[in-house]
């Protein structure tokens, strides 16, 4: 096996063994065969929820990886939406060009991202300030936006259109002799499925890598990881930047999705969304986020359609629930009690509860 | 005579945004520089503060005698919140921040849900003022004195008190402050409510000049941040300096080229400040003292 | 014998305190050198001069021949230099193994970390302990646990900030053990030290920070004979 395959698990990740792996493909087979026996509503709604996925993933790496609570998710969410939809409005759908706009879009946000960051970093500011400094700048990037109604705010064709949001952008879509093949329905769902299993695996290697060791290093002592010789700043901005393009992934995979993006999608409460599902399915882990994410969004869909005020109390309740009696995120705490359950040899009471995990996973 | 006239009305704007910035921020900085903690339910004891004055002025109270029941209201609500599930969270400030935005999150909706999405307003009191040819709101001036009046009071509060002794002692040496006696809990509790009841005041203060909604704390909050970013830890030496800063550089961009360029001059100073003075003022001032 | 680190007119003011002050102080190389001084003598800062957490006021500082004083702390440390801190600077939340990995991660090839970890957690007493959180570890295992990271990244100088504070005397003893077999094998090693016995154990040469300047050097005999040793210790500072 190659090297870099065995960074799929090590001691960052949650699950591994036989038993993960055959739960994985049992969880990714049913994935694949879902759209021949479900409904197209429901295919479609399932490829919606993956769309969000990206950007929890890069919030997790950000702050429950590296520990930099970020608020920036959803501006470079924001940037890529807009940015995939004046590309896609100016250039057309001509020869594959929607793809060109959907990178182009993910490397605005990934641009933003490493301003921004280095800004910040670079500036010291750490704890509590980055949290808010993020915030701040995603709530006026989205108040600028709101503002941008009347005609003078376009850029070629595309009219920003200010709080009302932006249509009539173009859907991915592909050449296919002669015609064009709409990326949607059931190819969206498989494209989206492929990409996520796709990111989720290539994150697994790069937190089990050498590279991950020093962001969790930063995590637990800052410090002590530059005492150890390591420029953190500059593992901090790297995985920011990365981040920042997950987002942007969601953002512009969003904007296709739905031919439609508005300054809402950045301000409240959709800020509040990526922390809440990091938060509670468990940010220090990438299994934990994304099946976390998963279940609240599909739990916040079925409240949703009572009451938009019940699911966001519900989500707010979770997350102060979460952060009380459960930091470390509700999957991981499930994930443990789950392993504590099958461990077969007896615990020794003095070791603390912690340690079972990692005990049992060397 | 015309220049003084655009003089004033230049200062004044100044004032007027110094004014907003250290009501929006002074409570926010508060809890900030005494515990470490961001409370990011800032807003919502702002729009808790401008509900409950507003409704004790339909019940018949006079406007300030409301104000100060916003007030209390807000800090009541903020020392219940404290001794419930703040002081849980003093070793984990980025936890914290997650909590008070959970908080927020179950206010607005919760108030949303309760009240409706608007209330209605009591109306600015009247009476304008003439200088040059520019008329200005009388009310405006009284939000000016009461942002200095804040100012003066938390200068008496920390420096002057019983209780601001306890205060910066718990702030600078908490084990040595419950050594000698300091009740710590308590000292938290307290500059927690204090927090929230100016958070209110400000409410009540903006209420009769706003609109009533459930998300009307967002106006404030971004501000407040950005004052207490720039500012630091220290409300006297560095919010309100901030605030003068910032109310200027505001003015004049607002002035010159509109309300956008106004708020991005803002977030611009804010990315140079953390730039030059990663501690705020507050640690430039302090270590120009030392 | 060559220096491996040399300050000439070393100096750090936080505003009106001059922490300090003008200090030329040299440690040759391959030698075993204790620091020792009243609290507030300005050990710890010279410390964190050393390493890059503060800017100088004046003065520079130079490492095996080359002018670091405006380096950052991680490029200090990449020129050979370590440090074991005096709060236990261990990643707490990470397994023992983790913590020695992150340390040798980029000083050893990938093929050999493992067996590089192994030999690590043997030298430092903590086979058994491997798979433990290392907040979990007692005080002094947290201890050793970092000069054990400190020495992973094979400095030619490695800085002990009161390595044995908090420890029992049969734990000071095993430390001065490790700290001897690290010299042994040519590591230069500066200390700084409350402990007396253990200082005793330690050093061939001691030098006496007091009030922010170098107070006195030598041998441990010259250092217990000085007057002015014995009175700064006794007349202003209750421990030592």
């Amino acid at each position: 096996m190659p090297r870099f395959l065995k960074l799929l698990h090590g001691d960052q990740t949650i699950g591994r063994g036989p038993a993960f792996w055959v739960g994985f493909c049992v969880v990714l087979l049913g994935a694949l065969l879902y759209p021949l026996g479900a409904d197209d509503y429901y295919v479609g709604n399932t490829a919606y929820f993956f769309i969000w996925i990206f950007m929890a993933l890069g919030l997790s790496l950000i702050w429950g990886y590296t520990g930099m609570l970020s608020f920036g998710q959803t501006a470079f969410f924001g940037l890529a939406g807009y940015g995939y939809g004046v590309i896609s409005i100016n250039l057309g759908s001509a020869y594959g060009l929607t793809f060109f706009a959907l990178v182009s879009a993910v490397l605005l946000a990934a641009l933003l991202a490493l301003l921004l960051g280095y800004f910040m970093i670079y500036g010291r500011i750490g704890g509590v300030f980055f949290g808010i400094v993020t915030l701040s700048v995603t709530f006026a990037f989205s108040q600028f936006l709101a503002q941008t109604a009347g005609p003078q705010w376009r850029i070629g064709a595309a009219r920003l259109n200010g709080y009302n949001g932006m249509g009539g952008i173009l859907p991915l879509s592909l050449p296919w002799f002669g015609e064009e093949i709409y990326i949607e329905g059931s190819i969206l769902y498989y494209l989206l499925l492929v990409m996520l299993v796709v990111c989720y695996l290539a994150l697994r290697i790069l937190v089990n890598s050498r590279f991950g060791n020093v962001l969790v290093a930063i995590r637990e002592n800052p410090e002590r990881a530059e005492m150890l010789g390591y420029d953190i700043r500059k593992y901090q901005l790297a995985i920011f930047v990365i981040g920042g393009a997950l987002a942007g992934i969601s953002g512009a995979m969003y904007t296709s999705w739905g031919q439609f993006i508005t300054p809402a999608t950045m301000a409240l409460p959709a800020v509040a969304m990526p922390i809440i599902w990091v938060a509670v399915g468990g940010r220090k882990d990438l299994t934990a986020t994304l099946v976390g994410t998963f279940v609240l969004l599909y739990v916040f869909q079925t409240v949703t359609v009572y009451s938009q005020q019940y699911a966001l109390i519900l989500m707010g309740a979770l997350l102060l629930l979460t952060v009380l009696f459960a930091p470390s995120g509700y999957v991981v705490a499930f994930a443990e009690l789950l392993r504590r359950l099958t461990a077969a040899k007896p615990r020794d009471n003095a070791v603390s509860r912690r340690v079972i995990r990692r005990a049992t996973d060397d | 005579m015309d220049l003084l006239a655009e003089v004033f009305s230049f200062v004044f704007q100044a004032a007027d945004v110094f004014a907003f910035l250290v009501l929006a921020a002074s409570g926010l900085a508060i809890i900030f520089g005494m515990m470490g903690i961001i409370n990011l339910a800032h807003g919502e004891f702002i729009m808790c503060g401008a509900y409950v004055t507003v409704i004790t002025v339909q019940t018949g109270m006079p406007l300030p005698l409301a104000i100060l029941c916003g007030a209390l209201a807000a800090g009541l609500i903020g020392i219940a919140l404290e001794r419930t599930i703040i002081h849980r969270l003093y070793e984990r400030p980025l936890d914290s921040i997650v909590a008070t935005w959970g908080i927020s999150l179950i206010v607005t909706q919760g108030t949303l849900l309760a009240l409706g999405s608007t209330w209605p307003g009591i109306g600015t009191p009247a009476g304008t003022f003439l200088v040059g040819e520019y008329t200005y709101a009388s009310y405006r001036l009284v939000l000016i004195g009461s942002a200095i009046a804040v100012l003066v009071l938390i200068y008496w509060v920390f420096m002057k008190t019983r209780y601001g002794v306890f205060a910066r002692a718990t702030m600078q040496q908490p084990a040595m402050a419950r050594a000698l006696g300091v009740r710590t809990p308590i000292v938290y509790s307290v500059t927690f409510g204090i927090g929230a009841a100016l958070a209110g005041l400000t409410g009540g203060l903006f209420a009769p000049t706003m609109t009533l909604i459930p998300m009307m704390g967002m106006t404030f909050i971004v501000e407040a941040f950005v004052t207490v970013v720039v500012g630091g830890a220290d409300v006297l030496l560095g919010t309100a300096p901030a605030a003068i800063v910032l109310g200027v550089i505001k003015a004049a961009l607002t002035a010159w080229y509109g309300q956008l360029f106004g708020q991005i001059g803002l977030l611009i100073t804010v990315v140079i400040v953390i730039r030059v003075l990663p501690e705020g003022i507050t640690g430039w001032l302090t270590r120009r003292r030392a | 014998m060559a220096s491996i680190l040399e300050t000439r007119s070393l100096q750090k003011r936080f505003g009106g305190l001059q922490a300090v002050a003008n200090v030329d102080f040299e440690i040759d190389d391959g030698e075993l050198h204790c620091l020792i001084g009243p609290n507030g003598a300005g050990k710890s800062t010279l410390f964190k001069l050393i390493l890059g957490r503060y800017p100088p006021t004046a003065g520079t500082i130079r490492f095996r021949g080359e002018d670091i004083t405006h380096l950052r702390s991680y490029e200090r440390i990449r020129r050979g230099m370590s440090i074991k801190m005096q709060v236990p600077g261990i990643f707490k939340d990470l397994s023992v193994r983790q913590n020695l990995a992150i340390a040798l991660q980029e000083h050893c090839r990938p093929a050999r970390l493992a067996a590089e970890i192994d030999r690590l957690a043997e030298f430092v007493d903590l086979t058994e302990q491997a798979s433990q959180l290392a907040g979990n570890l007692s005080h002094g295992q947290q201890q050793w646990l970092e000069i054990g990271m400190a020495v992973a990244i094979k400095p030619s100088l490695l800085l002990l900030d009161e390595p044995t504070a908090g420890m029992s005397p049969e734990e000071t003893f095993k430390t001065g053990e490790i700290v001897h077999r690290l010299n042994a094998e040519r590591m230069t090693i500066l200390v700084v030290e409350h402990d007396m016995t253990f200082i005793r154990q330690m050093a061939r040469r001691i030098t006496v920070m007091h009030l922010g300047t170098i107070f006195a050097q030598g041998t441990m005999d010259e250092i217990t004979r000085h007057e002015g040793v014995s009175r700064i210790y006794l007349g202003e500072s209750h421990d030592g």
